[in-house]
């Protein structure tokens, strides 16, 4: 189903995928389409470079979401 | 902390399982209801019932005291299909992620809305005062969304692509699929001229007035192809900037909005057939939703408006014939080829995208299949009956009460279009690229015209005997 590269968009913090954040991004987007439609395949924002891209692409600016979801987690044990 | 750590870990859906897909797309939710509520009404009326219960809807009226007793009679079913409606759609949405205590009150006051506007289009008067349902609907909607404003707890309810593309499978099942596979490839081939046409018109100028590629070819696939949808399609596959995104979509509602009250205004002046007018519309509306207000509104003029021919279920059967067969199933090839451009051709972004065929299959609007579903099951379902007794038991017992639920899903859609279209909100576009998308619209509405009335007109006329 998916053809997501390791290191592509689609891993990178940078990148929004949400539907309501792209909805709200683009206005009008919903009123003649969505972004719960097929057509948007797994398409998102870069918000470092301000494109609309799609969740295969890739960049120099790379930042995996990993680093960031157990950096968070560590300062969560730690915060506990 | 603790919230980016929730609101990283709610990014992660990004990458897709086919799991995912069927439960996250509104495409297949579409699917699931439309052919859930076909497989129901074919079950019942092969145990000799019928759904037609449930898929109340107003007849002609005309006082308000008709309308009143209507209404009274039929309260415990107009509150049952409510229960149906929220249920089945409630469910799509909470898999997309609504939570079902914020839809179902937004929906209820939407399904209130939708019922009015849909008595009132029965009033015998309503033709003469030009109160089509559609256009009530999407002016209603306009009037308010753009005065008082929409609260923020009706948004969840306005879902226009989920309702329309539940009720173009509903569709399916008035369309034999002996006539999609007669009138189809006639389709394809006017809208593929119109398409290739209206991208390049719109193309062509747009580069020649100095306007970024990306820019070019998502404002050229939203008029040539499937308006919003096609402009959120390619931008995606080239990697468009998102101003450039945003840019498009505002020239294709806006000029979407304008067409619907324009082409069916002309097509009446011109006393065109409903097949030739849904054909027209199909060619020259830029999305589903606006096109079948569109469509529908002019199928309201049959037998009302005095020298216009066909019957009313043509003009949306040319409408869905030419724009979801012609036209948007073809999005994922137009995507797949930009993005090979794109990459190969045009100059390099920072974010390097990637040309993959898989794009055909990923972005191809779903729903379509849904479409073609519900058509075949009541085409092999009816293949017992000769004519006259598919007028007597099979319409009024099967197809009848699925267009009925299929009006309902349309006027869900046509008042949400009004409603969460916002005039304010549209980006500032520039000149050049609405002097590009303009000229790509008067060339494709001209072309659309002339294929429509001249080149194909037996054909579509055809349609609506």
């Amino acid at each position: 189903m998916s053809s997501v590269r390791p290191g592509s968009c689609a891993d990178c913090r940078h990148f929004n995928g949400r539907p309501l954040d792209i909805e709200a991004a683009l206005p009008g987007l919903s009123s003649l389409s969505s972004a719960y439609a097929a057509v948007r395949s797994n398409d998102g924002i870069c918000a470092v470079h301000d494109r609309y891209v799609a969740a295969s692409s890739v960049c120099a600016s790379y930042a995996g979401r990993q680093l960031v979801d157990s950096s968070a987690s560590r300062r969560r044990r730690h915060e506990s | 902390m603790a919230e980016i750590a929730e609101r990283s870990q709610s990014r992660l859906s990004a990458r897709p399982s086919l799991w995912s897909e069927l439960l996250r797309k509104e495409d297949w939710w579409a699917i699931w209801i439309g052919l859930g509520l076909v497989a129901a009404a074919v079950a019942l009326f092969a145990n000799g019932a019928s759904i037609k219960w449930i898929a109340v809807a107003p007849q002609k009226w005309a006082h308000l005291a008709n309308a009143a007793a209507q209404l009274q009679a039929h309260a415990v079913q107009y509150a049952a299909l409510f229960v149906l409606w929220a249920v089945s759609l409630g469910i799509g949405a909470a898999a997309l992620g609504f939570k079902l205590t914020r839809f179902v009150p937004a929906f209820l006051v939407l399904y209130v809305a939708a019922g009015a506007i849909y008595f009132l289009g029965l009033w015998d008067q309503a033709a003469h005062y030009n109160l089509e349902p559609p256009l009530v609907a999407l002016g209603l909607g306009l009037l308010v969304s753009n005065t008082v404003g929409v609260p923020r707890w009706l948004e969840p309810g306005l879902r226009v692509e989920f309702y329309i593309k539940t009720g173009i499978v509903l569709l399916g099942a008035s369309l034999p699929l002996t006539l999609i596979a007669w009138a189809g490839p006639v389709a394809i081939v006017q809208a593929a001229i119109v398409s290739l046409v209206t991208f390049g018109v719109i193309y062509y100028s747009a580069v020649r007035l100095g306007l970024d590629r990306r820019l070019a070819a998502t404002l050229g696939t939203g008029g040539a192809v499937c308006g919003v949808s096609g402009a959120i399609a390619i931008g995606g596959a080239v990697g468009a900037k998102k101003d450039q995104v945003s840019v498009a979509i505002s020239l294709v509602v806006v000029w979407a909005i304008v067409m619907i009250f324009v082409l069916p205004l002309a097509a009446r002046s011109l006393h065109l057939s409903t097949g030739v007018a849904g054909a027209w519309i199909g060619t020259s509306e830029f999305a589903d939703a606006a096109g079948l207000a569109a469509a529908q509104t002019y199928g309201g003029y049959a037998g009302n408006v005095p020298g216009i021919a066909g019957h009313a279920e043509a003009a949306v059967s040319a409408f869905t014939l030419m724009k979801v067969i012609g036209r948007d199933v073809w999005i994922g090839v137009w995507a797949f080829v930009l993005s090979l451009i794109a990459t190969t051709r045009w100059e390099r972004t920072p974010v390097q995208s990637k040309a993959d065929a898989g794009e055909i299959w990923r972005r191809f609007p779903k729903f379509v299949l849904g479409f073609l579903a519900a058509s075949a099951v009541i085409t092999l379902v009816s293949k017992g009956y000769d004519y006259a007794a598919y007028k007597k038991d099979v319409l009024p017992g099967l197809v009848a009460p699925l267009q009925a639920l299929r009006t309902w899903t349309f006027t869900f859609a046509f008042l949400s279009i009004g409603l969460t279209t916002r005039i304010r909100q549209f980006v500032s576009v520039g000149a050049r690229p609405f002097y590009a998308f303009t000229l790509g619209v008067a060339v494709n509405v001209v072309l659309g015209f002339v294929l429509s009335t001249q080149v194909f007109s037996d054909f579509w006329n055809r349609l609506g005997q």
